[in-house]
Parts: C-alpha cells; sequence; structure tokens
C-alpha cells in the first residue's frame, strides 16, 4: 500500500514541476529564449518542448501515467544532451536546471519502471506483470 | 520460424526460399511432397535492423552535434529504443521471438493483435466464422430490426455434402391460417395453481446481471415484457435489474445459489420463499449443469466484478467468483430428486432442472429415482455441448457434453422407456437462435426452446468474443459505463420484441411448410439427419 503512495507522490512531484516549467516554456520568460537561443531552436523548439512538458504532466496525472513518464524521461534525456554539449551545467542560476532535471527525471524513470505494463504495445512484453500470460 | 510475414515480401538477399518437405499431409500419405515457399530472412533483417538502431544513434548524435540540435529528437527516441532493444535481447527471457531478433518481432505481436478484427472483417467467408457466421448474424439483425431477410441466388450452405440437418416438408402444406396457437403449460402435470404458460415457443435463456451489464438485462427484460415470453434470470443472485421491467421471469439457482444461500452455501428456504412469492418470478429452474461448461460451476472473472454485483451475490471483491461445480445438496440421485421436491414445496412455482446431458446412464438412475420417489421436475432444460458463456476454460467449451440434438435424441429415448415424457416438459437450448435450429430441436422432442446469444445478437452483439473480459465494444457483457452508454435500453428493446416477432413469423411458415397444424405434432420423422441420405425418413 505504501508503495502506491510513493508512485502516487512520484507522479504529483513530476507534474508539479513539468506543468510551471511547460507554461513558462510557451510564455516565453527572458532564461527559456536565452537557453533555446543557445541551442538554436528559438522558438519552434521552445513551443515543441513546452508543449510535450505540459502533455507529460497532465498524463502523470492519467492512468496513463506510464505513457507520461516515458516522455517525461524522453524530454530529459534531451535536456541531458543539451547541458552536456552546449549549455553546461550553471547555466547562470547556480545549477538548479539540472538540479531540478535530476530530480524530474529520478522519479519518472521510477514511475516508468512501476507501471511499464501499462504501456500501450510494448507493456506486455517488459517482464512479468503479475498476471499469467494468456 | 519465420514469423513475421510469411513469403509475401521479396526483398532481395533479405528473402530466402524454404523448401520443406511435406510427409505428414492426409491425403497425400507415404507421398513426399516438396513445398516451395519465399520467406523473409529475419535473421538477417533483425540483425541489419538491431545494428542499423545503434548505427543511426550514432550518427543522430554527430548531427545533433555539429548540424542542428534539432537532430537530437531523433537522438533520445533512438537512445530509447536501443534501451528497449538491448533489455529484450540480453535481459528479459519471457519472449523468445524479442530475445533472438530484438525489436523487429514487435511486428509480428502487432500483426497478431490485428488477426481477429482482419479476419472477421475483411477474410472470413459468410459462411465461416464460429460460434455464428455472418449469414446466421445478419439473420438476427434483419429480425431485429424488422427488415425483410429474403435472400437471392440459392443457399450458400453445402447442402449436398449430408451433413447438414434439414427439415422434411410435406407435400401437403398447411395454410398458416389452420395452425393452432402456440401453448404450452409448464406445472400441469402437477395440477398446479401457479401453472405457467407460454404462447410463444421461444424464452430468453439464462443471463444473470453479472455476465450482462445493467442495460443489458432491462433492454432484454422490457423486450421480454413487451412480447411477452419469459425470461431467465441466470445465476446472479438477486434479479434486481431483470424485476425492473414488469417481464415474466424464471428464477435460475446456480450451484452456488447466490440470491437463495444460506452461509453454509446451503439453500436459505426462506429466501426462496420470499423471492417466489413476487408476481413477476413465474418458475424456478435448478441449474445442474451448463453445455459450454459441464463439471464446472459459473465463473465471473475479476475485470466484471464491480461493488454492486458483489454486493447482490454476497462475494469478496478483487477475485473471481467461482461457483462449485455442483449443489451442495445433491450428492447422488436420491439427493438430488428430494432437493427438486424441496425446492417445488418452498417456492410452490413450476421448477424444473437445467443440466447438460453427459452419461444417459446416469440420466437413467435419476429418471427411475424419481419414479421411484414419484417427484418428477415440471421441465428439464437440455443445454447442448454447443451452448454459450460468458467465461468458460476453452478446454470445457471444447471437450465436454453431448451436443443438443444428441442429447435431447437420449433424454427423450430415456424418458419414453420409463414412460416418464409425459410428466414433464422439455426444453432445449445451444445456439437455437433461429426458426430452423428451434424447430428442428422441437422435432427432436423440445416442447419450447432457449436462447441467449439470439437475443445478444438482437441487442446488437458483434460476436467480438470479449464477454470475459469486461470491455464488450457494444456494452452488452460490460459493466464499464462508457460502453454501455450506446446500448439504449427502450430502442433495443424493440429490437427484441421485433426478433420474437420473427422468429415465430418463421416458426408458423416453416410448421406449415411441414404440413403439420401445432409445433407438438414434430416429430423425427420431420429431419433429414447426416448420413441418413441414401434412406428414407423413420
Amino acid at each position: 500500500m505504501s508503495h502506491r503512495y510513493v508512485q502516487l507522490a512520484l507522479r504529483l512531484v513530476v507534474a508539479a514541476i513539468l506543468l510551471p516549467v511547460g507554461y513558462s516554456k510557451l510564455a516565453g520568460t527572458p532564461m527559456d529564449i536565452m537557453l533555446f537561443e543557445r541551442l538554436g531552436m528559438e522558438p519552434k523548439g521552445r513551443i515543441i518542448i513546452g508543449l510535450l512538458e505540459i502533455i507529460a504532466a497532465l498524463l502523470m496525472l492519467s492512468p496513463q501515467a506510464a505513457s507520461g513518464a516515458l516522455i517525461a524521461v524522453g524530454i530529459m534525456f534531451g535536456a541531458i544532451i543539451a547541458h552536456s554539449t552546449v549549455l553546461g551545467v550553471d547555466v547562470g542560476d547556480g545549477g538548479r536546471h539540472v538540479a531540478m532535471l535530476a530530480l524530474v527525471l529520478v522519479s519518472s524513470a521510477v514511475v516508468l519502471f512501476v507501471r511499464r505494463h501499462d504501456l500501450p504495445i510494448i507493456g506486455k512484453t517488459l517482464g512479468r506483470s503479475g498476471k499469467p500470460e494468456p | 520460424m519465420h514469423c513475421i510475414a510469411d513469403g509475401s515480401l521479396a526483398v532481395r538477399r533479405w528473402t530466402r526460399v524454404l523448401r520443406t518437405e511435406v510427409s505428414d499431409r492426409p491425403q497425400a500419405q507415404g507421398v513426399r511432397h516438396v513445398e516451395t515457399r519465399l520467406s523473409i530472412n529475419l535473421d538477417r533483417v533483425a540483425k541489419i535492423a538491431n545494428a542499423g538502431a545503434l548505427l543511426a544513434l550514432a550518427g543522430s548524435g554527430l548531427l545533433g552535434y555539429f548540424v542542428s540540435f534539432y537532430f537530437h529528437f531523433l537522438t533520445v527516441f533512438l537512445l530509447l529504443l536501443n534501451a528497449l532493444n538491448f533489455y529484450w535481447r540480453h535481459i528479459q527471457t519471457t519472449h523468445t521471438l524479442l530475445s533472438n531478433f530484438g525489436f523487429m518481432a514487435q511486428l509480428r505481436y502487432v500483426i497478431e493483435s490485428l488477426g481477429p478484427e482482419f479476419r472477421q472483417y475483411l477474410y472470413s467467408s459468410d459462411n465461416e466464422e464460429r460460434p455464428f457466421s455472418r449469414n446466421e448474424r445478419t439473420e438476427v439483425y434483419r429480425k431485429a430490426k424488422g427488415i425483410d431477410s429474403s435472400a437471392a441466388f440459392g443457399t450458400q450452405l453445402d447442402l449436398e455434402s449430408g451433413h447438414q440437418i434439414l427439415l422434411r416438408h410435406s407435400f401437403f402444406p398447411a395454410s398458416t391460417d389452420e395452425l393452432e396457437s402456440f401453448r404450452v403449460s409448464f406445472g400441469e402435470e402437477r395440477e398446479l395453481p401457479t401453472m405457467h404458460t407460454i404462447d410463444r415457443p421461444v424464452m430468453i435463456s439464462g443471463m444473470s446481471f453479472g455476465a450482462l451489464g445493467s442495460h443489458a438485462v432491462r433492454a432484454l427484460a422490457r423486450g421480454a415484457k413487451k412480447s411477452g415470453i419469459p425470461m431467465n434470470t441466470g445465476e446472479g443472485g438477486y434479479p434486481k435489474y431483470h424485476l425492473m421491467e414488469g417481464a415474466d421471469l424464471i428464477f435460475q439457482i446456480g450451484t452456488a445459489k447466490f440470491g437463495v444461500r444460506h452461509e453454509d452455501g446451503r439453500l436459505d428456504e426462506p429466501k426462496l420463499a420470499e423471492l417466489a412469492a413476487k408476481d413477476q418470478i413465474v418458475m424456478v429452474e435448478i441449474k445442474l449443469s451448463q453445455g459450454a461448461k459441464p463439471g464446472k460451476g459459473g465463473l465471473l472473472p475479476k475485470e466484471k466484478l464491480s461493488e454492486e454485483i458483489a454486493e447482490l451475490r454476497g462475494v469478496p471483491m478483487g477475485q473471481d467468483v467461482v461457483s462449485p461445480p455442483r449443489h451442495l445438496e445433491c450428492v447422488d440421485e436420491a439427493t438430488t430428486v428430494a432437493f427438486i421436491r424441496r425446492v417445488q414445496e418452498v417456492a410452490g412455482l413450476p421448477v424444473g432442472i437445467k443440466f447438460c446431458l453427459g452419461r444417459d446412464v446416469e440420466l437413467r438412475g435419476l429418471v427411475r429415482e424419481m419414479k421411484r420417489q414419484g417427484i418428477f421436475p415440471d421441465f428439464m432444460t437440455v443445454d447442448g455441448a454447443e451452448g454459450g458463456t460468458g467465461a468458460a476454460p476453452r478446454s470445457f467449451m471444447d471437450g465436454l457434453g453431448l451436443p443438443l440434438l444428441e442429447a435431447l435424441a437420449q433424454v427423450q429415448a430415456v424418458l419414453q422407456e420409463d414412460n416418464a415424457r409425459d410428466r414433464l416438459k422439455l426444453v432445449a437450448s445451444g445456439k437455437l437462435i433461429d426458426a430452423r435450429r428451434q424447430l428442428v430441436a422441437m422435432s427432436m422432442g423440445a416442447d419450447a426452446c432457449y436462447t441467449a446469444r439470439g437475443f445478444m445478437l438482437a441487442l446488437g452483439c458483434i460476436q467480438a468474443l470479449q464477454c470475459n473480459q469486461n470491455t464488450c465494444p457494444v456494452g452488452i457483457t460490460t459493466h464499464n459505463r462508457r460502453l454501455q452508454h450506446g446500448l439504449d435500453i427502450e430502442a433495443k428493446s424493440m429490437r427484441v420484441a421485433n426478433y420474437v416477432a420473427g422468429l415465430c413469423h418463421n416458426h408458423r411458415e416453416l410448421l406449415a411448410a411441414t404440413g403439420k397444424t401445432s409445433a407438438s405434432q414434430l416429430d423425427r420423422g420431420n429431419l433429414f439427419l447426416p448420413g441418413m441420405h441414401r434412406g428414407a425418413a423413420p
């Protein structure tokens, strides 16, 4: 039972971070615009990532949390690539971005692992699901 | 071995010609037959795909770094794909194909999952599907919608094979005006004041609330009320939704006795008396066994168990509801007959037993015991092994029990042998969805017919075969509110009434063609049975 609450807490954490982050990307704060300019993705890339973050956050709160977690993990992989190749760890905020990134990555990876059987199509091939194979 | 798409794609080098020696063909025993077919060389395709995924990952990483960061969308996707692929190929041990070939093998699962729909919509012929072919289903749909059901050009069945059971018509058909009206009275042998008379040859067979959703139960009950036929409640406990529409009900006592169960699993007499006292409950049926799973109790998968059903049945949530294989009271012939007597006494209504025939010797023993005790059920429902179910193990559906016509013949023979045929009525069930099948059963001795799936088809069943999963796309065998939304109770109850009217119309026309003026005059002489093609009617 406690395991269910931990999972729910992680989903809420991810959604609580990604929703405002995604919104601020869409709104275009100077910080986001600066980062995406450095990546050469301003403004299209910023809007796409912002939308994806909001979709992932909403899915995290729905029964399809597994899909939301998968998208979140994907975005975080992209962010890791960005920080390691272009942006660096400290983007003028003392590493807050990267810390947040790590938190979202770990939380959504745990949710993804726990709920992997809910993924469409591939879910049933991801290890034991508790239900016997038909 | 070569599972993705045998021989349909010809890709150079990635295909190979398979030469298989086939010697186990029944028609060519001993003859060496070489079958040649083209097959995808999955091994090579998969190797290239797996290596390609890694190369593509490296490529898109470089493009992302040197050309445009947008390429990293692809990098992330390929990263996830390669991680999954690694897991499938080197970690998991459950799926052989994924382990051997990696992500390409997923294609097989995707294509396989589409199989049932493709077969039903595109590839199966009109007479091919089971349990009901498209032609048979269409016939019910047309009756239910009140559409003319004439067809053109001749039968599509293979009548020359001699394997079809047919009715024999007469040189001197009756006119439908000359037909006597249909009338069968249950309980008349015991001269019961509560005797129940039906004036249509068909009744709705046992389907519980649980097996069906509430909309379907209410649509059927309302349709039954409209056409004046009784409806069996199934073994689902207190028939809350069945009672709502005012239809005549046959209360079924399953082996778990839901609705009339004492804490120890035995019959709770006051509960039964209370139910039987309701005006709507006109008969009681003790279910001994069911055609689709004889020797096994009812089964409601946990996916379909809602709080409400759990409460109506008095069972815990979260696990399959499995009824015992027999009534606790019935251990041999004597106790079974005693149990029938007890139910008759408590209910004060016509009481029948429903069973699928296994050994005729056992039935003979039971009938002799009935004679000895002087107690007969008011009707026997013979359920064929081809009968339907919401959920049963496939081995039970496919491997146990006698099919309806054989069972009817044996039951009829046993009853006649012991001069007991006139002590009770016989009801037949098992795939009796059209008038032809019903008249065949009546020619084999049945007084009336039950059908369940016929009525499900009338409600709009598309034979999606998901009754055990709570995912019925037409909202009949599901408790999902969204899926039940489309099942409009009033509209579908009209379909039910139309279907009954269509069946009765066909009944009268076919009966008239046989030259008989009443269904009770039908006998085996009206049938052409497989294997009879050189002989005359008996």
